[in-house]
């Protein structure tokens, strides 16, 4: 039944290749509005979601009716449990991109507060992130999935400074509390973004490379002795 | 969608002697579908589908009820007219061990009267094309049919099945006594064949039910448990034995 089988696993590609297209579209607007300051360009976001959550549904039965019906092993296994989770988070991703949509709108009015913060330098590595993870899971490309977890550590870096530089800010012009507030959750999503796109990568890596490399970091530090 | 039945199965029991072994089933074939017969050992499967080109009778056995091959009653048609068009093939390969390649395929449409060559050779390249066995044995067609593997000796019999030019292929778990490489070939042609032909497979491997039918039947101690999609069947089905069964917890 190989041929049948290649083509369902074609399928699933395909449409996991054009889940993951709309998801970029849907962050490519946010970004463009947060960067711009213009909020029309988020317009189509949450109308966007709505197919991705059609492709989330889709590609779970999918992947349900191969697992089902084929029994597949070895790298197709992988290539079907990597599928499923790679669903899920750009299934995350496309409701992201809808929340900091509509941070963007509610702080249209501080542009200079966002520019002064450095979102935007975090913004542009996240978006860069999850391009790069859906390159990486269209073309196997392993090189480009460890530069998307290589870069994660400085999106969580950036995230704690701006955290810092808004709440100092709260702290000096309580006028700006509010905005600020909202900035705080606007980087909060760009964080999770960031997250989702690190899974993407590594579960490209668990397909090609038959590793699991998700926490590596953590866990390390935990036999090391160096969290309690 | 409309779907066109091929065949049509209504009421049916099937008796050996006295000894009742289908109970009341009812079915509809969908027409270039493959239908899988799946259960446990003496639950019908094979009984049911011997009903169907009425080679249950050969041995002996009897029924009530109605099979309707479009819309036709079996029952009224000659048994050689309907085993021609609605072709078996069985779980040992059986090729014909004196006969060469080239007329195990040409035998059944020799029995029929054709046997001018000419006529012959085209078919016999064209059945063992469809089989995919042609590019395996072009060059040995006058070996007998006995000295190729048990995988190309079962892809001969579709050949020689598909010779007479059937509508509906009867297939009794005709990979079980196949390597696995022999099974993927068998099951790619099920795939292939489909598009011409409307198959109903018996057989013991579930997963090979739920690789190759568009549609699944299950059958127990006579009974026709559950009908249905071949998705369906395998990922939610309607009936709690159907689940313990394809599970593997049954009993």
């Amino acid at each position: 039944m190989q041929e049948h089988f290649n083509q369902e696993i074609e399928s699933l590609k395909t449409n996991l290749i054009k889940m993951a297209s709309l998801v970029d579209e849907q962050a490519g607007k946010a970004f463009n509005a947060l960067e711009t300051g213009n909020v029309e360009l988020c317009r189509g976001v949450k109308a966007k979601d709505l197919e991705v959550d059609a492709y989330d549904n889709l590609i779970s039965t999918q992947c349900e009716n191969i697992l089902a019906l084929f029994q597949p092993v070895a790298t197709d296994l992988r290539f079907i449990m990597s599928a499923l989770m790679i669903n899920n988070q750009l299934e995350r991703c496309g409701d992201i991109a809808v929340n900091i949509a509509q941070r963007v709108k509610k702080t249209r009015e501080h542009h200079s507060l966002i520019i002064e913060s450095q979102i935007l330098e975090m913004g542009h590595s996240a978006k860069e992130m999850l391009k790069d993870s859906i390159d990486s899971f269209i073309h196997n490309n392993i090189e480009l999935a460890n530069k998307v977890i290589n870069s994660d550590e400085n999106v969580d870096n950036l995230n704690k400074q701006i955290f810092k530089f808004l709440v100092a800010k709260m702290q000096s012009e309580p006028q700006l509390i509010e905005p600020c507030a909202h900035l705080i959750v606007l980087t909060r999503h760009i964080e999770r973004l960031a997250d989702h796109a690190t899974n993407i990568a590594e579960n490209l890596v668990f397909y090609v490379e038959a590793k699991i490399i998700a926490h590596k970091k953590k866990l390390e530090k935990l036999e090391r002795g160096e969290i309690h | 969608m409309n779907t066109e039945i091929k065949l049509s199965i209504k009421n049916l029991d099937a008796y050996y002697g006295k000894n009742k072994v289908l109970n009341n089933i009812s079915l509809d074939i969908p027409k270039n579908k493959v239908v899988a017969i799946i259960g446990p050992s003496g639950c019908g499967k094979s009984t049911f589908i011997r009903t169907l080109n009425r080679m249950h009778e050969v041995v002996g056995g009897s029924i009530k009820g109605e099979i309707l091959l479009d819309g036709e009653d079996i029952t009224k048609i000659d048994p050689v007219l309907l085993r021609k068009r609605v072709g078996m093939v069985f779980q040992k390969p059986n090729p014909f061990p004196t006969m060469s390649i080239f007329n195990n395929v040409a035998a059944g449409l020799k029995f029929n009267g054709v046997s001018n060559k000419k006529k012959l050779t085209p078919i016999v390249e064209k059945c063992l094309k469809k089989a995919a066995l042609w590019d395996e044995v072009k060059n040995d067609l006058d070996k007998s049919g006995a000295n190729i593997s048990g995988g190309q000796q079962q892809r001969l019999c579709i050949a020689r099945t598909l010779a007479v030019d059937p509508e509906v292929i009867l297939m009794d778990e005709p990979a079980s006594a196949l390597d696995p490489i022999s099974t993927t070939k068998i099951e790619d042609l099920i795939f292939e064949l489909k598009k011409n032909y409307t198959i109903i497979i018996v057989t013991h491997n579930m997963q090979q039910a739920a690789r190759v039918s568009d549609e699944t039947a299950f059958f127990y101690m006579g009974d026709l448990i559950e009908f249905s999609d071949t998705k369906k069947m395998f990922t939610s089905p309607d009936n709690k034995q159907t689940e313990d069964y394809i599970r593997g917890r049954f009993g």
